[in-house]
Formats: structure tokens, C-alpha cells, sequence
């Protein structure tokens, strides 16, 4: 069957449809032919698939063929079996009949003998030519027609149908469609069917010996073939890939035997995979079967085609992708068969030539999104699989140092194993001139020096020394394994092959490759060929390559070092733009960087940084910093180039932010200096940058800095420096950031000069201006370095910045500065509430009493209110306060005290007052203290003394004085503290007189009592009175009271009296000079400061007090001689008996008499009228009626009135009750009676008993 | 076996928190930049099964069925790092003790 091979293929290339035979009885096909075939191709045809289920065909082509053509007669049955499929899928028999007698005699044996063939399927077209006009004929034709389905329908099939050529019907082309297809799908199933049972009998041989693979393919492929040209594509292909899966199980199962491979032809080196007609079968048949290289191809071929008539380009893509890694692995096996680097080359030519198929084929947007990112996915694959091989080739022919020594790179080739020829191809005889170019282009290529000087060891491009590689293939040749008995050492194959086959000189490589071989046992110079130089290897491969590659164009892609690059840029660029589409970013991104390193070679740098910087950022962004450390540095090198300073500027930042261990010391200082560098250089604009993970700063550990309101303070923070020198910073600004309140946005502190940071560690002290109360956060740390303006958001978390440089954490919100509300921090005070002395030198105690704030270095400013001035000629002293209290007999502070003792020698202190201000000392600021000032009340005014009669009527106020106290205090005296004291000066006595007895010789004994006033012991030492006209003392005596009862010692609060014996004297002696009798007492006071009123001498000197601390009372009294010739009478009238009541209306009354004229008096007319007053206590006495007023009195001796008044009072109790005065008439000429002040009860009001409720 | 493997975890934004290179052969200098680039372009692949299975990535990237008892090992040693209070979820692990199981179970595994 074997030979049929060549039939198969013209029969399957001349015959791609259906064929309809038609079968002309009548020769009616001339006429109806036009019309049947403007029936094709048949519109949706329901046929049958492998499985038996309706499949709608949409354009099924077919052709109709008339039985007696030639392509349908002179067949063998033999070869019917086989191609089967070509034979026709239906019969459509043409007849036509006017005579009823001769369709009887003639045509119906006719027929039945056409139709006999069960094989067929078959229907018959009557043809009617009568003319609807003909009614005769018309009716024949009917009567005819129905003969003919009698006797050729049956009730399971209709088989005939009838076409009027002169009248119009419709219905007949639809129903010669569907018989059309009924029969085509009856056939179709038929043949499966026979197919099938052909394959399955076939295959239950298969493992005889006379299984013929041969057989089996043109078989399943005929059956393939028939679907194919069914349309139904779905089952064509899937008997492909059964075929598929056959044929390699055959491969597998029988690899014992040996079998050519294929592949050896010129040409095949270009991957066939997608050109099914690229070799007839009949050429690639060995024995039973095929030649692997060859049928697999076809296979994959034919496959491929259906899939685009499937319009699934995508599924081309993934199967093509999968099939070139397997078959390059399974010429992996073969290789040493095959020409020298015919793996690669068939890799690249299948990849490419998958590539422009898919993209042809592919329809943008028709495929759901996942799919289309598949599909370009897949593309990425294959331009990348394509680029490697690509780049192998190019490698083994000297282009190696052209290769970026990349990740990307070196992972996939420094993994893919060199080709493994059975020979390494011989340099040719004729090279030499070829083989010195080689040399040449080696050294002139010289290896890319990494910016910075930054040291590494280039990426291997290759899985072992090449060298040593191709020597070795040559040796075994004629040596056996020499070489690979000293590839056992170790340390040889997985060095680095780059030092010893790019760096070594040629010679020095052959050198020692040389004295290696000397060791052993032989003369290699005579019988082994001499071991080759790199560049005669690179020569030979050229030329074995050359007669490998039959694609002119790939070739030309290698034969120049331009075209190399130009084909590597393009297949790099079609791997990177078909990742991105497939959101593959990472692979696309890399193969960005493989294109910027071509631009950067080639002076391109615009691009290069751009695409450089594409994957910086995806390494940045994802933290891959061994990857970035690669890149980066070219992307500044870039920079540089391109004088785009601030981008350098940036990159040289992020090269010193990478991990410490990426770069050496020596490295990192060389980025340190470009930066400082460029900071510094001109440019025109500052360049804010980032730095976050290479300063970081923290707050200190520990509490937070607590201050004030309003007070200044420093703030150590924390900076970690990532430079590896020192760097010095221009400035350094800090934020705050309050945690409360939103709105109060950020505050900046800045250092005022310029920084040296070390590496590492640093500590960084901070002025910090006052700040709102709040807690506060670290915020921003930005700074300047020349030109570049830095911030850093980063804080460490204690130790030194770790490498998670591009995360964002969430900030610790740590407060680093509390500031406090407003509160008191400091309190002044005066020492003593009780008085002290008016007019005399006295202590003003004011308690500075700090509220957990230190005083240091405050000032007090003193003014003092009018009426209170400073005594200038003492020290001010200061001594601490519960010594004070400790002294005053308080316990409570006994704990301080003891805290004191340790500078009990500072809290005793004398200051100096200078412009009103005192400067307190250290010692206090943080103790309760008391300033104790020398002052002096001025009071001008002579005390006054009262009487019995007129009441003290000494207001408090008198003697108030008023300290305005300012303390200024705070680091920078930035706090205040305002307050003015009020202290109460008073004099010592109060001094009341009242006649004690008055005798009948006329002697007044004159009672002096004086109140104490103040809160000190006072000893009077003498007392005298200096008497007003009109009153002498009695004797001869001074006006001394007897001397032996001095001292008389007057407790505080306590009273004395003193009694002086008076008389009235004569009026004229005194004169008007001396209105009012002067008191004078002179007395010591022996008190306490810290109590009330004392005598002002220094603390210590406490105990000298003597004679000359005397001081000076005096005190004016008022003394009245009694009434000697009264004009007028006052008496007030007694009240009514029974009492008064509060509440009651009482009338009160007054008589006043004439006693005698007023003879000087007497010529004025107004004398008959007396003006009268009322004075009453308000809060004692509601008066009803005129409280002043005049009444007339007449002028005559004896006359009287009676004045009255209504009042009510108001309070019970012995109240004085309202007095009538005369305010006209001068004291000395009334008579009152009672004389003096009286008092009168009043009783509390009468219960209401309408208040009272029952029990 | 003298093949190596680099193990990394990779944290929710790509980014390695955990690096260790497992195996017995000899530690070459320029290995770590390739273990690291390869890992980061497979990371491509991890990303695009996410989208499709809700089940582990890894199952579908690589031979996971071989080396599951590794993983749960792992995973349970870095679930124990994660209740560490002290540990920042996402930023590196540095811990030795992680470091030191983490290579004890490859040798045990691997």
C-alpha cells in the first residue's frame, strides 16, 4: 500500500470538495447545469461528525460531475476502498418522460438498473418540460411523475423530485438541497464508518510484525482528508492528532531499530513545520514508516492548517511553542547526525516562521482578554526562544563580547548546553586572514568597564569554556577522552570560562592548554591535531554555520556584526513589546533593559536611560535590590552622559540607598562623592529627592520630651545616616505633626547650622521653638546637601536602616514632644494676712512658691502701689519657705525640711533690688521660698482716737497697700507671671477715750484704752498726753501717767487702758494752734515677720533689740469741754411702755426748748427757723417723713416744739435709735438729754398665728 | 545531587522578604543575581494563575506535589514568625532562628 503514497498525494491535490455524479439519463445537464450549479456551494448543510452528532456546515463546496466523465471511470476497486473519499457523495439521476408508454418499456428498466447499486446514494430530478400552458402535457408529466415515485420512493425515503424548467418552483431547489446533503450525509456516514472498521482492524495489528505504519497513515489521513473536505475540520484535526500520537509511539516503541532521521537535505535546516507540501511523502518513506524530521513536521503542518481554517491562531501558537521544544529536544538527540548548529538554526527559522503565521492568521479582538494575553504570551516565548538560539550562534562565532552580560542573558544561555556535533568543525584550510580578523575583533572588543568602578564578576555566557569545548570534540576524534580526563579537575569547568577564553591572550591560553597536555603521556603535536585558538574555533564554526544556514537572510543576520545586532534588537524588541502586551511585565521590562544596553552601545543613550529606567522602577518598585544594583548603574552612567544632572543626582541617591552588602565600600564612597559633587555643581534648579532609606531618623527612646506652654526647648532626634562617609548637610529641617487636631498641620524645626553626619548613628539636638499645647509626632526630615533639597519619611526602628527601604509601613506615632496646657507654674503670695505696721520699716513676706517648674534664673520686678515704698537702705532677703513654717511652729513640711538640709547654707540669701528687679537665686527655683522686702506704708494722716460718743469709723481700706509683682521666668524668659499683692498696714493702737469719772473739784479722769491692732506683743514705755486749749493736766505733772507701770507689755489682740487725770483749763491758753489733744506713746513691738507686725531689723540681729527700736505713737483725741451756756434743749421724748416690735410704727419724738435768745444772733430773720436732721442707721431704722428739714421756732425764751417722726424698726436687739441734730447750731449750745449715745430694746416681731398650721 | 535551589517568600506586593539558597552545590558568586532573576520573572507566571485559581498558586506553577510537606513546614514556621508582636508583617525576616530551620528542612525535604 506503501506505493499508493504518490497517487495519494495528486489525488488529495486535485481533489479538495465534494463530487455530486449526476447521472444523465435523458441528456438533460446542458439544460439544468447553469441552474444546479448556482446551487454551490451548499448553504448549511446538517451532516453528520465522527461522533454522530448534527454538525451544521455553513458553505459546504461540492461539484457536480456527470457519470460519464472521465475522472470518474477507468478506477480500480482496489483503490476505491482506500481513496474512497474522492468517489461521489451523492447521485442525482436526470430524467425526463412525455410518453407514459415509454417510461414503462424504456426508462423504468433504465433506471432500476442505474439504482441497483445499493452503494450509492441516489435520487431522481424529473424533469418536466411540458409548459404551464400546455394543459395536456402538464397533466401527463404529473401522471408520469407519480409512476415514477411509486415505483422509486419508498415510505422511509423520498426519493425523487420534479423540476419544472417552465414554471417557477421554489420548493424544488430546497428540496433537491436537502436531498443533496441527505445523500452526502448518508454517504458520509457510510464511509466513516468504513474507515473506521478499516483502522480498527488495522490497528488491532499493530503490534504483528506486518503492521505497516504506512498503511495506517493513509488510512487515518484518508479519512482526515475526507472531513476536511466535509468542512468538518474539528474531526480532521483530531485524527491528525491521533495520527500524531501514533506515529511517535511508533518512534518510541521501535527506536531499537535503527532509522534515518531525516534532516540531512539542504534546506532542511529552515523548520518546515507550517508547509505540509514541503516534501512529497513519498520522498521521507523508510521502510514501513517515515522519517521522523520530515513527517513530524507535516504532521504539525496539517494540524496548523486546520487550526487557521479554525480561525484559532492562538492554539497554533501554544501547540507550535510546545512542539519546537520538543522537537529541539529530539534533535537535541540526533544532533550528531546533523549538520553543525542545525538545532539552533531549525529553532530560530520555527520560532519566526510561527511567529509571522499567528500574526497573520490573528484577528485583534475577537478572543476574550485572557486569551489575547495568552496569545502574546505566547509570541513572547517564542521571540525569546528565537533570541537565544539567536544568540548562542552568534556567540559561537565571536560575537560573544558584543552579548550584555545580563541576568537575563546569562540565565538562559549559561544553562543551554553547546551543541554537540559528533566533530567540532576544522577550521579551513585557507582562514588564516579570517581567523587574524578574529583576533582582531576580540581585542578591539573590549569588555564593558562597569561605572564607578564598581567591581564584579561578569555573568557567564556560557555553560563551559568554549575552548576547551570545541578541543575537546576535535580530540576525541583521534585521542579518545584525553580532555575529558583532565576535565576532571576540579574547579576548571565551573570557573569562570570568561577569564580564560575572552580575557587570556590566544597564546597564553594554548600556552597552558598546552603544558596540560605535555603532562601527559604521548606527543600530542604529531598525533593529535593541534588544539585550536579560541578565534581559529570561532572561524570554523562561521564557516560550518554558513554551510548549515540555507536562509539567506538569516545568514546575512550573522555574517556582520551590524546585521547581528540589528536582527538581536528585533527579536528582543518583538519578546519585550509581546510580554508587555500580555502583561508579563517583568519578562518585558528585563528585554527592555537588554535593548537600552544595545542603545547604550550604540550612543543611544536617550533611549537607553528611558528603557534603563523602565526597569529600575520595576526592581525598585518590588524591592529586588540585587537585580537593581545591576541595572542601576547604567542607568546613571546613562544619566550622565545625557548631563540630565538631576536624574544622575537621583540615581547616584538610590545606588547609596541600595543594601550595604550589594557594593563595596570603596563603591559606595565613589557614589557618595558624585553626589556630593553634583550637589555642589551648578545647577540651575534644587532637586528634591527621596532619601527615605538612606537617612532615617527616630526619636529618642524613652519618655517624651514634656514642656510648657510656650516654652522653647531642644530635641534630640536620632538620624541614621546610610552615606559610608561623613556628609555634611547645609541644613536639616524637622516636622511636627500634632497628633490631635487635623488642622493644625505641620511645624518645621530647623537646625541652625550646618550638620556633619557620620555613617551610622547620629545625634542631632534641635532648637524647638515654643510650641501649641499637644502631643507631637516626628513627621518629615528634609534637609539640603547644595543643590539637592532631601526628605526622608522613614523611620528606624531603633537599630540602622534596614534594607525594607520601599515599603511604607505605617508610622509609629510615638509622641516625641508633649507640650502642656496653660497651667499655673508658679504662684507669689504674701507671707502674712495679718497687718503690719503703718509707717514704719516693716517685712513684706511674698511666697514664690514654683508648681513643678523650674525657676532658674527668673526675675521678679517689684513697683510698688502709691503710699508703699521700698526701704532702700536694707538688703532684701530670701530664705526658703518651710524653714519659715518650720519655725512657726508648722510640722506639716518637716519632710521638705529634711530635703533642705543638705543647702541649708544657700536658703538663707540677701539680695540686691536694682531697677525694681531682684534676680532670684538658683537655689530656690525649684523650693518654696519667701522674699522678704523692706518697705514702709506712708500714711500722713494723724491716727485719730475715738470716743465712746463717736464710734471707730476706720475703714479697712485706709490701710491697704498694693505690690504689682512680675516674675519672669523660663529658659528664655519666655514665661510670666503677673500679680498684684495686697498687704494691710495699720497702726499699733486704736486708741478710744472716754471720761472715766468726773470728780466735783473738776478733775475729768480721762480713760485711754488702747486696742492692739497688730499680731505682735507691744511694750509701751512711755505715754503722755499733749492736751488741746482749753484742758490741763492736773498738778504740774507732763501729762505722764505713773511711771512705774512701764513696760506695760499689751498682748497681741488685747487692750490696756491708761487713765490721766484732766481738768478743764482756761480756753484762751491753748489757742486755736492745738485743736485736738495729741496722744503719744512711745513703744517697742517685739514680733515675728512671719506673723504680723515686728520691727524690721535683719533676722539675725533678732536678739540686739533694744531702746532705739522704740517708736512713736501718736494719735490724735477729741475732747470736748462740756456745754456751758446751752441755747436750745433736746430731749428725746420717752417711748411708749410695753416695748417696741420689729415691725411696729412707733412715733418717735423730740422737744426742743429756748432756753435763753441768742442775743448776737438776733438780728437775723432766719433765726426764727432751726434746721433739724434725722440720723438714723438705715439698717436698723425705716423712716417715714422728712429726715431734715426747718421748723420754726420762735424767738422767745421758753418757746418749744416737738418734733416727731415715724419709724419702724427693723432688727431686735439693743440697737441706738434715731437722733435729732442741729446741724446750724454749734455743739456748745445744746443741752441734750440723754447727753450721750443711749440704746433702746427692741423686741423681735409677734408670731403670726396665721402662719401656724395645725398639727 | 549537585543542584541548588533558591527558596524565597515573596510578600503580597512582590516584594522577597526571605531569601535562602538550599542545596548542595558549590555557592557560586554570581548565582544569587540569576536565582533571584529568574525567581522574579516566574513571579510573572504566579501573577497570571492567580487570576485564574483560587487554590495555591505554586500547585500550578511548579512540582509542588513533591515538595508539599516542605511548604507546610515552612508556611507553619512563618506563620509562627508573623505572632511575633516585634515582627512588621511584609518587611524582611531576619530572624536566624527562621533562617536555621528554614535550611534544616530543605536538607531534610530537598
Amino acid at each position: 500500500m506503501a506505493n499508493y503514497l504518490a497517487q495519494f498525494q495528486t489525488i488529495k491535490n486535485s481533489c479538495d470538495h465534494l463530487i455530486i455524479a449526476v447521472e444523465d439519463v435523458s441528456d438533460l445537464w446542458p439544460i439544468v447545469k447553469a441552474r444546479f450549479e448556482e446551487r454551490l456551494p451548499i448553504k448549511r448543510a446538517c451532516l453528520n461528525n465522527k461522533t454522530r452528532n448534527p454538525v451544521y456546515v455553513e458553505q459546504l463546496p461540492a461539484e457536480f460531475i456527470l457519470t460519464t466523465d472521465s475522472r470518474l471511470r477507468s478506477r480500480f476497486p482496489q483503490e476505491q476502498s482506500v481513496f474512497w473519499f474522492r468517489e461521489p457523495y451523492a447521485t442525482v439521476v436526470l430524467v425526463t418522460c412525455e410518453d407514459l408508454d415509454e417510461f414503462k418499456t424504456i426508462l423504468k428498466p433504465r433506471l432500476k438498473l442505474i439504482v441497483q447499486n445499493d452503494e450509492r446514494e441516489w435520487f431522481i430530478v424529473f424533469v418536466s418540460k411540458a409548459h404551464p400552458s400546455n394543459d395536456q402535457a402538464t397533466k401527463l408529466a404529473k401522471k408520469i411523475y407519480a409512476k415514477l415515485e411509486v415505483d422509486f420512493s419508498s415510505k422511509k425515503r423520498e426519493r425523487c423530485c420534479k423540476l419544472d424548467i417552465h414554471g417557477s418552483e421554489p420548493s424544488f431547489w430546497e428540496d433537491l438541497d436537502s436531498k443533496i446533503v441527505e445523500s452526502i450525509r448518508n454517504t458520509l456516514d457510510r464511509r466513516i464508518q468504513f474507515y473506521e472498521d478499516e483502522i480498527r482492524k488495522f490497528s488491532e495489528q499493530r503490534l504483528m510484525p506486518v503492521w505497516n505504519f504506512c498503511n495506517f497513515f493513509i488510512l487515518k489521513e484518508s479519512l482526515a482528508f475526507m472531513f476536511e473536505m466535509a468542512h468538518l475540520h474539528e474531526d480532521s484535526l483530531r485524527e491528525y492528532d491521533e495520527l500524531d500520537i501514533c506515529y511517535l509511539e511508533t518512534v518510541n516503541t521501535t527506536a531499537t531499530k535503527h532509522r534515518e532521521f531525516g534532516g540531512v537535505d539542504h534546506g532542511d535546516d529552515q523548520a518546515a513545520l507550517l508547509k505540509p507540501g514541503y516534501k512529497p511523502l513519498s520522498q521521507i518513506v523508510q521502510d514501513d514508516s517515515f522519517r521522523e524530521f520530515e513527517f513530524r513536521q507535516y504532521l504539525f503542518a496539517c494540524q496548523t492548517k486546520l487550526l487557521f481554517k479554525l480561525n484559532r491562531s492562538v492554539e497554533v501558537a501554544s501547540r507550535g511553542y510546545s512542539f519546537v521544544i520538543s522537537f529541539s529536544k529530539t534533535l537535541a538527540l540526533h544532533e550528531n547526525t546533523l549538520s553543525f548548529c542545525m538545532r539552533e538554526v531549525w529553532v530560530i527559522t520555527a520560532c519566526l516562521a510561527l511567529i509571522n503565521a499567528t500574526i497573520s492568521h490573528y484577528k485583534d479582538g475577537i478572543v476574550a482578554p485572557d486569551v489575547e494575553k495568552e496569545f502574546y504570551r505566547l509570541q513572547g516565548d517564542l521571540y525569546s526562544l528565537s533570541r537565544i538560539k539567536f544568540m548562542r550562534l552568534a556567540y559561537l562565532i565571536g560575537y560573544g563580547a558584543h552579548i550584555e552580560r545580563s541576568p537575563v542573558n546569562s540565565a538562559a544561555l549559561s544553562m543551554l548546553p553547546w551543541p554537540k556535533p559528533a566533530v567540532w568543525p576544522l577550521v579551513p584550510p585557507d582562514a588564516s586572514s579570517e581567523v587574524l580578523a578574529k583576533e582582531k575583533m576580540v581585542f578591539q572588543a573590549n569588555p564593558r568597564v562597569k561605572h564607578f568602578g564598581i567591581q564584579r564578576k561578569p555573568l557567564p555566557l556560557e555553560p563551559s569554556v568554549l575552548l576547551r569545548e570545541a578541543n575537546r570534540r576535535r580530540a576525541s576524534l583521534s585521542a579518545g577522552n584525553m580532555f575529558e580526563m583532565l576535565d576532571g579537575r576540579p574547579g576548571f569547568t565551573d570557573g569562570s570560562g570568561l577569564d580564560s577564553s575572552l580575557r587570556v591572550s590566544p597564546l597564553k591560553g594554548n600556552v597552558s592548554s598546552m603544558s596540560r597536555t605535555n603532562s601527559s603521556p604521548g606527543n600530542f603535536e604529531t598525533t593529535v591535531d593541534r588544539p585550536m585558538r579560541l578565534s581559529e574555533i570561532q572561524v570554523a564554526d562561521e564557516h560550518a554555520l554558513h554551510q548549515t544556514i540555507s536562509d539567506p537572510d538569516l545568514w546575512k543576520s550573522l555574517s556582520s556584526l551590524e546585521g547581528f545586532e540589528q536582527k538581536y534588537l528585533e527579536l528582543t524588541k518583538g519578546a519585550a513589546d509581546n510580554y508587555h502586551r500580555s502583561w508579563w511585565k517583568r519578562h518585558g521590562v528585563v528585554l527592555d533593559g537588554e535593548i537600552a544596553a544595545v542603545c547604550y552601545k550604540n550612543g543611544n543613550y536617550d533611549l537607553a536611560a528611558k528603557s534603563y529606567e523602565k526597569v529600575c522602577a520595576l526592581y525598585a518598585g518590588e524591592g529586588w535590590q540585587d537585580l537593581l544594583a545591576e541595572v542601576l548603574p547604567n542607568l546613571a552612567e546613562c544619566q550622565k552622559i545625557l548631563n540630565d544632572q538631576a536624574g544622575y543626582l537621583s540615581s547616584c541617591v538610590r545606588l547609596l540607598s541600595l543594601d550595604k552588602g550589594l557594593f563595596l565600600t570603596k563603591e559606595r564612597q565613589a557614589f557618595q562623592s558624585e553626589v556630593v559633587r553634583l550637589a555642589h555643581s551648578e545647577m540651575k534648579h534644587p532637586v528634591p529627592l527621596d532619601v527615605s532609606s538612606l537617612i532615617t531618623f527616630s526619636g529618642n527612646p524613652g519618655p517624651p520630651l514634656e514642656l510648657c506652654d510656650g516654652d522653647p526647648g531642644t530635641l534630640s532626634v536620632t538620624v541614621w545616616s546610610g552615606f559610608p562617609d561623613d556628609i555634611t548637610l547645609d541644613s536639616l529641617n524637622l516636622t511636627l505633626v500634632t497628633t490631635s487636631s487635623v488642622d493644625e498641620g505641620v511645624k518645621a524645626i530647623k537646625s541652625s547650622s550646618t550638620i556633619i553626619l557620620n555613617p551610622g548613628r547620629n545625634n542631632i539636638i534641635l532648637d524647638l521653638p515654643p510650641q501649641k499645647p499637644g502631643s507631637y509626632v516626628l513627621g518629615v526630615l528634609t534637609g539640603q546637601i547644595g543643590h539637592l533639597m532631601f526628605r526622608s519619611h522613614s523611620f528606624s526602628k531603633g537599630g540602622p536602616a534596614d534594607s525594607d527601604d520601599f515599603m511604607s509601613y505605617e508610622k509609629p506615632t510615638r509622641p516625641i514632644l508633649k507640650v502642656f496646657k496653660p497651667r499655673a507654674l508658679v504662684d507669689l503670695a504674701a507671707a502674712v494676712s495679718s497687718a503690719l505696721l503703718m509707717n514704719e520699716p516693716q517685712w513684706i513676706g511674698l511666697i514664690v512658691k514654683p508648681v513643678n517648674y523650674s525657676l532658674k534664673g527668673a526675675v521678679l520686678h517689684v513697683d510698688t502701689g502709691p503710699g508703699l515704698k521700698i526701704e532702700e537702705s536694707y538688703g532684701i532677703e530670701m530664705e526658703r519657705y518651710t524653714k519659715v513654717m518650720q519655725s512657726a511652729g508648722d510640722n506639716g513640711h518637716a519632710h521638705d525640711a529634711g530635703e533642705g538640709c543638705s543647702s541649708v547654707a544657700e536658703e538663707f540669701m540677701q539680695l540686691t533690688l536694682t531697677d525694681g528687679k531682684v534676680q532670684l537665686p538658683d537655689w530656690a527655683s525649684n523650693i518654696n521660698s519667701v522674699l522678704w522686702l523692706p518697705v514702709r506704708a506712708v500714711d500722713d494722716r494723724l491716727a485719730r482716737g475715738s470716743s465712746s460718743v463717736t464710734p471707730q469709723t476706720q475703714s479697712i481700706v485706709d490701710g491697704m497697700r498694693t505690690i504689682a509683682l512680675k516674675l519672669e521666668f523660663g529658659i528664655t524668659h519666655n514665661q510670666t507671671f503677673e500679680r498684684t499683692v495686697a498687704v494691710h498696714f495699720t497702726d499699733p493702737f486704736h486708741v478710744s477715750t472716754r471720761v472715766a469719772d468726773r470728780c466735783k473739784d473738776g478733775t475729768l479722769l480721762l480713760q485711754v484704752i488702747l486696742h492692739s491692732q497688730v499680731k505682735a506683743t507691744l511694750t509701751i514705755y512711755d505715754a503722755w498726753l499733749d492736751l488741746q486749749g482749753g484742758f490741763v493736766h492736773i498738778g504740774q505733772g507732763n501729762g505722764r501717767p505713773t511711771s512705774s507701770f512701764f513696760p506695760l507689755v499689751i498682748s497681741p489682740s488685747s487692750r490696756a487702758g491708761i487713765l490721766f487725770g484732766i481738768r478743764l483749763g482756761n480756753l484762751t491758753t491753748g489757742g486755736e494752734a492745738d485743736p485736738d489733744s495729741i496722744l503719744n506713746i512711745r513703744y517697742g513691738i517685739s514680733g515675728d515677720r512671719t506673723v504680723g507686725a515686728h520691727t524690721l531689723v535683719a533676722v539675725e540681729n533678732s536678739e540686739s533689740v533694744g531702746d532705739k527700736q522704740n517708736f512713736l505713737f501718736r494719735s490724735a483725741l477729741v475732747l470736748q469741754r462740756p456745754v456751758l451756756d446751752p441755747c436750745l434743749a433736746v430731749g428725746f421724748l420717752p417711748l411708749p411702755s410695753g416695748g417696741l416690735r420689729v415691725g411696729q410704727l412707733i412715733n418717735m419724738k423730740w422737744r426742743i426748748e429756748r432756753l435763753k435768745d441768742f442775743e448776737e444772733n438776733a438780728d437775723s430773720c432766719d433765726n426764727a427757723e432751726v434746721l433739724y436732721e434725722i440720723n438714723a442707721n438705715p439698717e436698723n431704722w425705716m423712716i417715714a417723713g422728712r429726715k431734715r428739714g426747718h421748723v420754726s421756732l420762735s424767738e422767745k425764751q421758753g418757746s418749744r416744739i416737738i418734733i416727731s417722726i415715724i419709724c419702724v424698726p427693723l432688727v431686735a436687739g439693743y440697737v441706738r435709735p434715731p437722733q435729732l441734730g442741729l446741724p446750724n447750731i454749734d455743739e456748745a449750745n445744746l443741752s441734750c438729754n440723754p447727753a450721750g449715745p443711749h440704746l433702746i430694746c427692741v423686741l423681735p416681731p409677734a408670731l403670726s398665728s396665721s402662719f401656724c398650721i395645725p398639727a | 545531587m549537585a543542584s541548588t535551589a533558591c527558596f524565597i517568600i515573596v510578600s503580597r506586593n512582590d516584594i522577597p522578604i526571605y531569601e535562602a539558597e538550599v542545596g548542595s552545590a558549590l555557592k557560586k558568586e554570581e548565582a544569587a543575581h540569576q536565582h533571584q532573576f529568574i525567581l522574579n520573572a516566574a513571579l510573572d507566571i504566579v501573577q497570571d494563575i492567580a487570576w485564574n485559581t483560587s487554590a495555591m498558586f505554586l500547585k500550578a506553577v511548579d512540582r509542588f506535589n513533591d515538595l508539599v510537606v516542605f511548604f507546610q513546614e515552612v508556611h507553619e514556621l512563618y506563620i509562627k514568625i508573623l505572632l511575633n508582636p516585634l515582627y512588621l508583617p511584609g518587611s524582611r525576616i531576619t530572624s536566624s532562628h527562621f533562617d536555621t530551620k528554614v535550611r534544616g528542612l530543605a536538607r531534610k525535604y530537598l
